[in-house]
Order: C-alpha cells, then sequence, then structure tokens
C-alpha cells in the first residue's frame, strides 16, 4: 500500500480527477512554498503573492484535467503562477508596494548594523526591477535570484532558449546602470 | 553589455579567457547578481493559504450523477467485442450510413461553430471556431478532440477582437474551452450544449455530424 507521502504527483492527479478532492491538498503542500517565493520576488507584496497563489492552485485544479504531464505536474502549476505574476505587474490594480518594500523579508537580518547599511543598497537593487517589463522580470528573476537554468526556464516557460536568453539579455541591458554600485 | 560579456554570464565562456577590461564588469556583475541573490525574500508560504485553497475547491459545485452520465458519454472507454458482435455492428452502421439524408445545412450550424467543407477518406469535417474576445493578446483552443492540450491557436486576422480558427475534426461529440493569454479558461458562450466538467466550470460542447 502506497501511503498518502509517498503518492507521486502523477498518482495525486489520478486521485483528484477520481473524485478525491483532498488529495489536492498534497499538491498545495508539495508546491506552496516555491510558489510562494516566485509570487513574492516577482509581486513585491506578501498579499498580493499569497492572493497569486491561491489563485494559481485553484485555476489548477479546475484545470488539471488538462494538464498532460501530470509527472511535472508542479511545473506546469509554475507556469499558471508565472503568467498570473505578469498579468499582475501589469494590471493597474497592482498593489502601491514595490519590490524596494520588501526590506522587512530580506535575509540578513541578525545584524542590525548591515542592515542599516546594506538596506538601502538592497532597496535601490530590488526597486531596480521595476524598471523591466513583466517578462524581462520573470526571466531575470528566474535565472539569477532563484538560479535555474536556460533550459529550465524555457521548458516551463515554453520558450525557446534563444528567445529567453534574449530576454535576459535585455534584462541585464536595462539594469546596467546598477553596476556603478558593485564597480 | 558586450556579447562577450553576456556570454560569460550565461556561462558559456570561462573568466580567464575575458579581456581585462570586460573581466572588471564581469566581477561587478558577479557581486550584483549575488546581491540580488542574498537579498531575495525566502519566505515561506503563509499556514492559512493552504486552507483557504481547499476552503475555495471545496466550495466548488460537484460533478452530479448527469455529468458524470455526460463524461462517460463523452470520453472513450476499452471494451472487447467478439467478431461477430464486430460484424453485425459494421453492418448496423452500413445500413444506417446508406439511408438518405435530408438534414438542411442550418441545422448542422451551431452558434460560434460553424461545420464548413468535409472530404476525405477519414471524414474531416471543418469547423469554424469563433470568440469574441476584444484586448486578448492570444486566443488558443483545447478540446477533447486534441486530448485538451491547447495546440490550436486561432487568430485575430482584422483586429477587431474576434478570434477564429478552422479546424480539421473526426466526426463525433467533443467537449472543448478557449484559453485567453494563456491562463484564463473561457467556455464559448455561443455553443447549444454545455456539460459540467466537474471543477466547477461548464465546457462547451460540439457535435460535429459527418459529411455528405
Amino acid at each position: 500500500m502506497v501511503s498518502p507521502v509517498e503518492r507521486t504527483d502523477a498518482q495525486v492527479v489520478r486521485d483528484v480527477l477520481a473524485g478525491d478532492r483532498d488529495a489536492y491538498r498534497l499538491l498545495v503542500r508539495r508546491y506552496g512554498d516555491v510558489l510562494y517565493g516566485h509570487a513574492l520576488r516577482m509581486a513585491g507584496s506578501q498579499d498580493d503573492a499569497a492572493d497569486l497563489v491561491q489563485r494559481a492552485l485553484v485555476q489548477g485544479f479546475q484545470k488539471l484535467r488538462t494538464c498532460r504531464d501530470t509527472d511535472r505536474v508542479g511545473a506546469w502549476l509554475f507556469r499558471i503562477l508565472a503568467n498570473l505574476c505578469k498579468d499582475h505587474i501589469r494590471s493597474p490594480r497592482r498593489s502601491d508596494i514595490s519590490l524596494s518594500a520588501l526590506e522587512g523579508l530580506l535575509r540578513g537580518r541578525s545584524d542590525p548594523a548591515s542592515d542599516a547599511e546594506g538596506a538601502e543598497v538592497r532597496s535601490r537593487v530590488w526597486g531596480a526591477l521595476d524598471a523591466l517589463t513583466p517578462e524581462q522580470r520573470e526571466a531575470f528573476v528566474l535565472k539569477h535570484v532563484e538560479g535555474r537554468s536556460y533550459e529550465e526556464i524555457a521548458a516551463v516557460m515554453d520558450l525557446s532558449v534563444a528567445s529567453l536568453k534574449m530576454r535576459v539579455h535585455r534584462a541585464r541591458q536595462a539594469l546596467r546602470g546598477l553596476l556603478e554600485e558593485y564597480a | 553589455m558586450t556579447d562577450e560579456l553576456n556570454r560569460y554570464l550565461d556561462g558559456e565562456v570561462a573568466a580567464d579567457s575575458l579581456a581585462a577590461a570586460t573581466l572588471a564588469d564581469a566581477e561587478a556583475w558577479n557581486r550584483m547578481v549575488e546581491s540580488f541573490r542574498t537579498s531575495a525574500p525566502r519566505a515561506e508560504a503563509p499556514v492559512w493559504l493552504e486552507q483557504k485553497v481547499m476552503g475555495e475547491i471545496e466550495a466548488l459545485p460537484r460533478r452530479g450523477m448527469l455529468a458524470s452520465a455526460v463524461e462517460w458519454l463523452l470520453n472513450p472507454t476499452r471494451v472487447r467485442v467478439s467478431p461477430l458482435a464486430a460484424t453485425l455492428v459494421v453492418a448496423a452502421f452500413a445500413v444506417v450510413l446508406l439511408l438518405p439524408q435530408n438534414t438542411p445545412e442550418g441545422a448542422r450550424r451551431a452558434s460560434g461553430v460553424a461545420p464548413a467543407a468535409g472530404g476525405g477518406v477519414e471524414q474531416v469535417v471543418y469547423v469554424q471556431f469563433v470568440l469574441e474576445a476584444p484586448g486578448a493578446t492570444s486566443v488558443s483552443l483545447a478540446g477533447d478532440f486534441s486530448d485538451w492540450e491547447a495546440s490550436v491557436t486561432l487568430a485575430d486576422q482584422n483586429q477587431d477582437g474576434l478570434w477564429t480558427a478552422r479546424v480539421p475534426i473526426r466526426p463525433g461529440i467533443y467537449g472543448y474551452m478557449f484559453l485567453i493569454d494563456g491562463t484564463e479558461w473561457k467556455t464559448d458562450p455561443r455553443a447549444d450544449r454545455y456539460q459540467d466538467d466537474g471543477f466547477g466550470n461548464r465546457n462547451a460542447v460540439l457535435a460535429v455530424a459527418a459529411s455528405e
């Protein structure tokens, strides 16, 4: 017998489609943190990030039968979220809180002195992402902040590696003004 | 940004192959990227998120017996048939197909879904799908006929928000939906019939008759 924690993604999807709605909870637990982390880095607000992840997971449930590669349902959910994040960034209803307002969430808070010193730099670094298009920001965050390979990002985003590289290159070009801070 | 620097940042060339000026820029970029990485938020999903998601899912309408029956009818099921039974079924179909049919063209036209022409050995019927979606940047189509892969792309040829596609489909009954901008599933508002998909949405249902 396979216990719930040992169920593969494909098995969980099959159970949900067979009517076991509660099995979807396993996918929420498996991918909630990854999805939330990406939404937070893209949206810049905890409330917006939670709302985006909630919408992505509910949409994922509603359209689960359209997921063809059920072994990679996590990547499929990520794609739903990524599209919602880009729409959110374009939306005029977006929260006024920008990425530069993430200071309270940023790492390295254990040293108050270094906090004070680094807060302004971090604020400028993350605030600079606001100047990028949603597609450029997504590509830059996935490549340089989340450290994913081009091949992995291209597969998740359904893009060619060449198109993806072009987005990252343009994002770097747009961020080159920040380089003076680190020269 | 030089090509050389981009290639280095993409991991395609090593630092020791860079020119001195590019190397200085590369090191500055490495420090900046590291700054992004170390300062990135690592927050975990709030504990209440799971309950909110599952609560919303539980509130979605459950599939009724009728919808289950419709789904059973629409989804293929593998059955074993003896050669004698198969022969009788084929003979019965042959008799039905040979009977004269006088169905007027208008009766076969579904609102928003219009069979246009047919032909070929496999009796493929071309179906015109139409969706009004002003403001959309892309519209695609998924259904039983594509194994629910949104592989059919509609075009807004006149830039007036009217998205169309002409799709070859074999005769049969299919559920389908439109996908707007890759994220928003939209039920065809002009379909003749609908079915509950059991997950809180309604799929449009398309009946494609064999061409004459």
